[in-house]
């Protein structure tokens, strides 16, 4: 096959950085330049780089010498007449048509993925971690919380004793059948620590299996029934790996997020994941209540006592309702209305 | 040969000729924000494994778009080379991440190890870089050694850390230093002669200006902290937590006119000072424009959640590269292939080991 036209380009040979004005031609299955330099190179053994709109088209030789092409639509018709295809990715990428509905796959399969792959993925990875990595993870955080937060409880032993043993009869509703206090499927129970603290009325749970409650909470709330309320919320996310959960959730986020704005900030790639993220604390969070009801329910304790106890907490922290999309828990009333509607 | 003749060859000699070219950049917002989403899918899809093709693509679309002198640029790194780095990147960053959240002993002795990798990396990766850049089908390549290496990324570094980051432009012109003048382009190589003292110029105006900028936007609004004293009811008061948002878009304000101010002055600063072999490299950004560029960047892509991403890396690159340009003393054409760096014996090795590629 004899392609008549010559295509004007400028040839580089490798040796040195002399531009060279050629014409291209092909000629029986062999590509000849003419003009300041002379090559016949076997059609095989040339690479033609992706055909685009802007960039610098090139036809590389075996010895790393190349062409630049001038004429780049007399080289697309050429390339057509040899039968030269391109892949499929490159006639995606020049096709606005196809361009269009790669985005919005994209799009869909990253809304779907937020907002059912991850945590479903997470949910996975994190029971089938080992508890010693979850409890790794935790080890030192109520040494420096008791460094910096805390001083030591000045509630009544007994009144602690009390806790602990009503806690300890508990029956989680999952995994079923064992105690709150000697859980199966982790050979460490779990302890409850009191604390005295300058955060008021609080109780969160360590991954190092522990339930920190403030004496400001025990005090708050003056109710047993209430209190196992706000203990089966803690166990819940202790249970369901939650801080596991997070910590993979919240990660695969920031990489996602960094692979797609980091070009162009860092500071910009650092702002989806904080409000991302925040649905997955929420989320979280309404899960643990459900674990609370479940357990409640499961110990023929009245869900109404998790309810109150929310109420309570809600008036002393003098909550105005915030932003419901810039907060790490639901919005109070929603959280009560949810606990009293599984009632 | 005339007299004519030999009186031109001799004007030639003593007098070379001197050109300056201007860099272009011809890459297209819409072409590549169509190169972006295709191989954007295909990395996911492929649960990010395509990405190292994808990167490899995209390089090859930036390279070659951008000409100076009737040659582009092209890209040759080897999509596995980067597969393998970001493998690496992953894990080295997944441990340091355990590591933190572990216990402080874990962190410092991570800290360690990094610090003994990552000087090794990062020059790899520089050669890496250098070695699979080319133009005019001459390759680049970077000669600095492992020794250097260590002196610039690790000693520096950690030395500005205990000094409050006082030897922070000091340290800067050091790296630039290394990575400017160990470069070459074929045999010859690039020079770097910008002064440390340039450099802590930079940084003052910098810090200067942001001192100004915070005064001036305090007097403006009066501290919004004010109210905070009188007591935690104040915490409720709508106008105190107005002006808590007003400090922080301030702070935000002051801090996107600052970093393209220093953005703008090192870049030129940088070019300016950098020679390869006897031509002489310009640069002339301008601060009023690379601010307009970020700002609309950063709105744009805040705007399009996303979407602009593709259009804002091409707008950026495109007025930073434009503001390059090369004037020659001499003649273009007579830089030399260094001698078969890839098909030697000891080359072959030498480029195993450069497959690896750190920089995501």
């Amino acid at each position: 096959m004899n392609v008549s036209h010559s295509i004007p380009g400028r040839y580089f040979d490798g040796v040195s950085s002399r531009l060279y004005r050629v014409q291209f031609n092909v000629e029986e299955q062999v590509a000849v330049l003419t003009g300041d330099a002379e090559r016949r190179y076997p059609l095989s053994d040339l690479r033609i780089s992706e055909r685009t709109k802007h960039a610098a088209r090139r036809v590389t030789f075996p010895d790393g010498d190349y062409l630049e092409i001038d004429d780049r639509a007399a080289f697309d018709h050429m390339l057509l007449h040899m039968g030269h295809s391109d892949s499929f990715v490159v006639r995606a990428q020049q096709s606005w048509r196809t361009a269009l509905g790669f985005t919005l796959l994209t799009c869909v399969i990253l809304v779907l993925g937020y907002l059912y792959g991850l945590p479903f993925a997470a949910k996975y990875i994190a029971r089938s971690l080992p508890p010693r990595a979850e409890m790794a993870i935790g080890e030192g955080a109520l040494n420096f919380l008791d460094q910096h937060v805390f001083a030591p409880s000045t509630l009544p032993a007994d009144q602690q004793k009390i806790i602990r043993e009503r806690f300890a009869k508990l029956i989680p509703a999952s995994p079923v059948a064992t105690q709150a206090g000697m859980s199966s499927e982790n050979s460490t129970p779990i302890e409850i620590v009191f604390r005295h603290s300058k955060i008021g009325p609080n109780a969160f749970a360590l991954p190092s299996r522990q339930i920190v409650l403030t004496d400001e909470i025990v005090n708050l709330l003056n109710n047993n029934d209430e209190l196992m309320g706000v203990l089966a919320h803690e166990l819940g996310h202790l249970n369901e790996h939650h801080l596991m959960r997070r910590l993979i959730q919240s990660s695969a986020v920031g990489i996602g997020a960094t692979a797609l704005f980091g070009d162009v900030s860092g500071l910009v790639a650092g702002i989806p994941p904080l409000l991302l993220d925040l649905k997955y604390s929420r989320d979280v969070e309404s899960d643990a209540d459900d674990y609370a009801v479940a357990t409640l329910k499961f110990n023929h304790i009245a869900v109404e006592n998790f309810a109150r106890a929310i109420e309570k907490l809600a008036q002393s922290t003098k909550n105005y309702e915030p932003n419901p999309y810039l907060s790490t828990h639901p919005v109070n009333s929603e959280r009560i209305a949810r606990i009293r509607k599984a009632e | 040969m005339t007299a004519s003749e030999e009186q031109q060859i001799l004007a030639d000699v003593s007098q070379p000729e001197s050109k300056t070219y201007q860099v272009s950049f011809t890459g297209s917002g819409s072409e590549y924000f169509r190169i972006w989403i295709v191989n954007l899918l295909l990395s996911i899809v492929t649960l990010g494994i395509y990405s190292a093709w994808a990167k490899v693509r995209r390089n090859q679309y930036f390279y070659s778009c951008t000409h100076i002198a009737e040659g582009s640029f092209d890209y040759h790194g080897n999509a596995i080379a980067i597969l393998k780095g970001r493998i690496a990147a992953i894990v080295i960053l997944t441990l340091y991440n355990i590591a933190v959240r572990t216990s402080g002993t874990y962190t410092l002795i991570m800290l360690v190890i990094l610090g003994a990798i990552l000087p090794w990396l990062i020059w790899r990766s520089l050669q890496f870089r250098l070695y699979n850049s080319s133009y005019r089908a001459i390759r680049f390549g970077f000669r600095g050694s492992a020794g250097q290496a260590y002196m610039n990324f690790l000693l520096w570094p950690v030395l500005t850390l205990f000094t409050i980051y006082l030897l922070f432009p000091f340290a800067h012109q050091r790296i630039k230093k290394f990575q400017h003048s160990e470069s070459r382009f074929g045999t010859t190589y690039f020079s770097f002669y910008a002064k440390v003292s340039s450099f802590y110029g930079i940084y003052l105006i910098g810090f200067i200006s942001a001192i100004v900028a915070g005064i001036v936007a305090y007097k403006l609004m009066g501290s919004p902290f004010a109210g905070i004293q009188h007591g935690p009811h104040t915490e409720r008061d709508p106008a105190s937590f107005i002006g808590i948002f007003m400090f922080m878009l301030a702070f935000y304000g002051i801090f996107f006119l600052i970093f393209p101010l220093i953005l703008t002055m090192m870049q030129n600063l940088i070019w300016n000072n950098t020679k390869l072999g006897d031509h002489q490299f310009h640069s002339d950004l301008r601060w009023g424009k690379m601010t307009f560029i970020i700002i609309t960047n950063i709105l744009g892509v805040i705007c399009t959640l996303g979407l602009f991403t593709p259009f804002a890396h091409i707008r950026y690159l495109k007025y930073k590269l434009e503001a390059i340009s090369l004037t020659t003393h001499g003649s273009l054409d007579n830089f030399v292939s260094a001698v078969q760096d890839d098909v030697s014996a000891t080359g072959v090795g030498m480029t195993d080991m450069l497959d690896f590629d750190l920089s995501l």
